[in-house]
C-alpha cells in the first residue's frame, strides 16, 4: 500500500520534472533567440525577467522530484555506521524535519502571493508582469513539495512501524553518490 | 551567535538531516533566540527573491550542457583524441586523464560529473594497458576537481550569488590558477613516473597525421569553451546568456557526432532538474540563514569575535585554511561552501581581503575536500567506475595531487595576483 503510493508519487513527479526540464530547455532557446535578434537591433525585451520567473518555477516544482530520487544532499558520516533499523529511523527523523520545514516555507510563501493578488501588484519592469500570474504557480509548487514530503513521511513512518527497514532505506535513504552519474 | 550556529550546524549535519533543511532550521533558531523582532515574516519574500533569479538560471543551463556532452558520447572521443596528443609524456595515459578532465571542466560546471565522465571512459584502458591503478585513478579524481575552478563553474556562480560579487570577474580569476593546477598535476605525474617507471604505462608516440585527425574531435569542444568564456569576458553576454548559448552549442556538437535521441534528451533533462533542485534547496536555505544572521547583528558580533581571536590578517587566513581542510574531510563540497559562506566570508572581508580572491582560495580548498577521505566525493565516483580493487588505492593515488592543491592555496595567499591579475588586466 505505502509502496504503491510512493511509486505513484514517483511516477507523477518524473512527469512533472520532465515538464520542468522541457521548460528550462525552452527558456534556453528563448534566451538564444533573443541574443540572435539583438544582433539585428531587435529584441523580445524582458528575457531576463522571464528567465528569473522560469528559475523560480523550476525550483519550486523540481524539489519534490529531487526528494523522491534521493537527490537532496545528506551527510552520511554517522548514519552509515548504524545498523539497518537505526538507519531507517534516522531516515524517518530526517524526513519529519524536512516536512516540517517545507510546510512552514509553503505557509510563509502564501502572504507573498496574497499580497500580489489583493493589490494586483505588477513587476517593476518593462513587461510589468502581474506578479500573481507567476507567484500563484510558484506557490503551488511549494504546496506540492510540502504535500509530497508529508505523504512520503507518513508512508515511511508506517513502513518503519511495520519493521520494513529495508524499504524505508530504499525510498528515503542516502543515495549512493557514485551510482548517480554512471 | 557564531558559536551557536557553528555548533548547531555540525550537530544537525551529523544527524543526517538534508543540508538545505539544516540551514533553514538554524535560521529559525537565530530568529527565535537572537533577534528582537520576528524574522520569519520575511521568509516568503526570501524564498521568492532568491529563486526568481536570472543569474541562477545559468546553473541548470550549465548542468544541461554537461549532461548533453557526457550522454552523447563526446567524452569518449575527447579522451581518445587527447591520448594521441599527450601519451608520449612519461606516465602515458595518466596525462590524458588530467587533460580530458581539464577540457571537460572547461565546458561542464561540475567536478563530480567531470570525474565520473573521465573515469567511465578511462578505467577500462588502464586495465588493458597495465597501468598502476593507484596513480591512474588518483589522477582522474584530482583532474576532475578542476571542474569547479576552470570557468564556467557552478560553484563560482553560487559563490558570486551569495556574496554579491561579480561572476564574470570570478570566472576570470579562476582561469590562471586552474590552468596552473592542471599543468602541475601533469608535471607531478611525469616526475613520479620518471622516478618509478613501473607506475606509469607505456609511453606512446603517435604519427603526426593521427594527431591532426584527433584534433578534429577536439576543435568543437575548444570552440564551445572559447565562445562561452570569451563572450562573458568581452561583455557580449551575461553568464546566463553564455550558458544558454552553450546549451545550443552542445546540441550542435552532439548532433554532429550523432548522439542525440529521445532517451539521451530525457535523461539529460531529468538529471538537470534533480541537480538544480538539490543545489537550490541549499542556496535558498543559505540565503535565509544569511538574512537572519545579518539582521540579528552578525556584523557587530563578528568584530568582537575577531578581536577576541587576536590574530592578524595572515594568521586569520591560515586559520581559515586549516578550518576548511578539517571540515573538508567530513562535509561534501557544495554544502561545505554554502554553509560556511554566511559565517566565514564576512570575517574575511572584515580583515580587508578581496572577495574575488577569497572565492578562488575557497575553491582550491574545496577541490582538496573532494579528494580527501573519508568524505571525498570524487574518490567514490572514480572507485564506482573501477568496479574492482580497494578505494584505498584511489585515496593513495590522489594524495600527491592533494599536496599540489595545498601548495596552490599557499601560493594564492603569498601571491594574490595569481587570481587577481587577469580580472584587473581586462577591466
Amino acid at each position: 500500500m505505502e509502496l504503491v503510493l510512493i511509486d505513484r508519487l514517483r511516477r507523477i513527479n518524473r512527469a512533472v520534472a520532465l515538464l520542468v526540464g522541457l521548460g528550462l530547455l525552452g527558456m534556453a532557446g528563448f534566451v538564444v533567440l533573443d541574443i540572435i535578434l539583438r544582433q539585428f537591433h531587435a529584441s523580445f525585451g524582458g528575457s531576463e525577467e522571464l528567465a528569473g520567473y522560469a528559475m523560480a518555477l523550476a525550483t519550486s516544482w523540481g524539489m519534490a522530484y529531487a526528494l523522491l530520487e534521493l537527490g537532496h544532499i545528506r551527510i552520511d558520516l554517522v548514519r552509515a555506521k548504524l545498523g539497518q533499523g537505526a538507519r531507517a529511523a534516522s531516515d524517518v527523523f530526517a524526513m519529519i524535519m524536512l516536512s516540517g520545514v517545507v510546510v512552514t516555507v509553503a505557509m510563509k510563501c502564501w502572504p507573498v502571493v496574497e499580497r500580489a493578488i489583493d493589490n494586483g501588484s505588477r513587476a517593476n519592469t518593462p513587461l510589468a508582469t502581474p506578479l500573481a500570474w507567476v507567484q500563484v504557480p510558484w506557490f503551488a509548487g511549494w504546496v506540492w513539495f510540502a504535500f509530497v514530503s508529508c505523504a512520503l513521511t507518513l508512508c515511511i513512518l508506517s513502513l518503519l512501524v511495520r519493521g520494513q527497514a529495508a524499504s524505508v532505506e530504499a525510498r528515503a535513504g542516502v543515495f549512493a553518490e557514485q551510482d548517480e552519474f554512471l | 551567535m557564531i558559536t551557536y550556529v557553528s555548533a548547531g550546524l555540525l550537530a544537525l549535519l551529523a544527524l543526517s538531516i538534508p543540508v538545505g533543511i539544516v540551514l533553514f532550521l538554524l535560521g529559525f533558531g537565530v530568529d527565535q533566540f537572537f533577534s528582537s523582532f520576528p524574522l520569519t515574516r520575511g521568509l516568503g519574500n526570501m524564498v521568492w527573491s532568491s529563486s526568481n533569479s536570472a543569474t541562477l538560471i545559468a546553473i541548470p543551463f550549465f548542468v544541461l550542457l554537461g549532461e548533453i556532452l557526457v550522454r552523447s558520447g563526446v567524452a569518449t572521443r575527447t579522451y581518445a583524441a587527447l591520448d594521441r596528443w599527450v601519451s608520449w609524456l612519461p606516465g602515458g595515459l595518466v596525462h590524458a586523464n588530467v587533460a580530458t578532465a581539464t577540457m571537460f571542466s572547461a565546458t561542464s560546471g561540475s567536478s563530480v560529473a567531470t570525474a565520473a565522465t573521465v573515469a567511465t571512459v578511462a578505467m577500462p584502458q588502464a586495465e588493458k594497458l597495465g597501468y598502476d591503478p593507484k596513480l591512474f585513478s588518483g589522477a582522474i579524481a584530482a583532474g576532475g576537481t578542476l571542474g569547479i575552478m576552470i570557468p564556467p563553474s557552478i560553484n563560482l556562480i553560487v559563490f558570486g550569488f551569495l556574496t554579491q560579487s561579480s561572476i564574470p570577474q570570478l570566472f576570470l580569476a579562476g582561469l590562471i590558477p586552474g590552468l596552473i593546477l592542471a599543468l602541475t598535476f601533469m608535471a607531478v605525474a611525469a616526475i613520479i613516473c620518471l622516478i618509478r617507471p613501473d607506475l606509469g604505462g607505456q609511453r606512446r608516440l603517435f604519427p603526426f597525421a593521427q594527431m591532426m585527425r584527433a584534433l578534429l574531435d577536439l576543435i568543437p569542444i575548444i570552440v564551445l569553451f572559447g565562445l562561452i568564456v570569451g563572450s562573458i569576458y568581452r561583455g557580449w553576454a551575461t553568464p546566463t546568456e553564455a550558458a544558454a548559448g552553450g546549451v545550443a552549442g552542445a546540441f550542435l556538437i552532439a548532433g554532429a557526432f550523432g548522439g542525440i535521441n529521445w532517451t539521451m534528451l530525457r535523461d539529460s533533462l531529468l538529471g538537470t532538474v534533480k541537480i538544480t533542485s538539490m543545489i537550490m534547496l541549499i542556496i535558498i536555505g543559505a540565503s535565509f540563514l544569511n538574512f537572519t544572521m545579518s539582521s540579528a547583528g552578525l556584523g557587530r558580533e563578528l568584530t568582537d569575535f575577531m578581536e577576541g581571536l587576536g590574530l592578524g590578517p595572515t594568521g586569520f587566513i591560515l586559520a581559515v585554511v586549516v578550518l576548511y581542510i578539517v571540515l573538508g574531510f567530513f562535509i561534501e563540497t557544495l554544502s561545505l561552501m554554502v554553509v560556511t559562506i554566511p559565517i566565514i566570508v564576512p570575517m574575511v572581508l572584515a580583515q580587508g581581503y578581496d572577495a574575488i580572491w577569497f572565492g578562488i582560495l575557497m575553491i582550491v580548498l574545496i577541490e582538496m575536500a573532494l579528494i580527501t577521505p573519508p568524505v571525498g566525493l570524487n574518490l567514490y565516483v572514480v572507485q564506482g567506475a573501477r568496479r574492482s580493487g580497494s578505494i584505498n588505492e584511489v585515496m593513495l593515488g590522489a594524495a600527491p595531487f592533494a599536496l599540489v592543491m595545498l601548495a596552490m592555496a599557499f601560493a594564492l595567499i603569498a601571491f594574490p595576483q595569481l587570481a587577481l591579475w587577469l580580472p584587473n588586466a581586462l577591466q
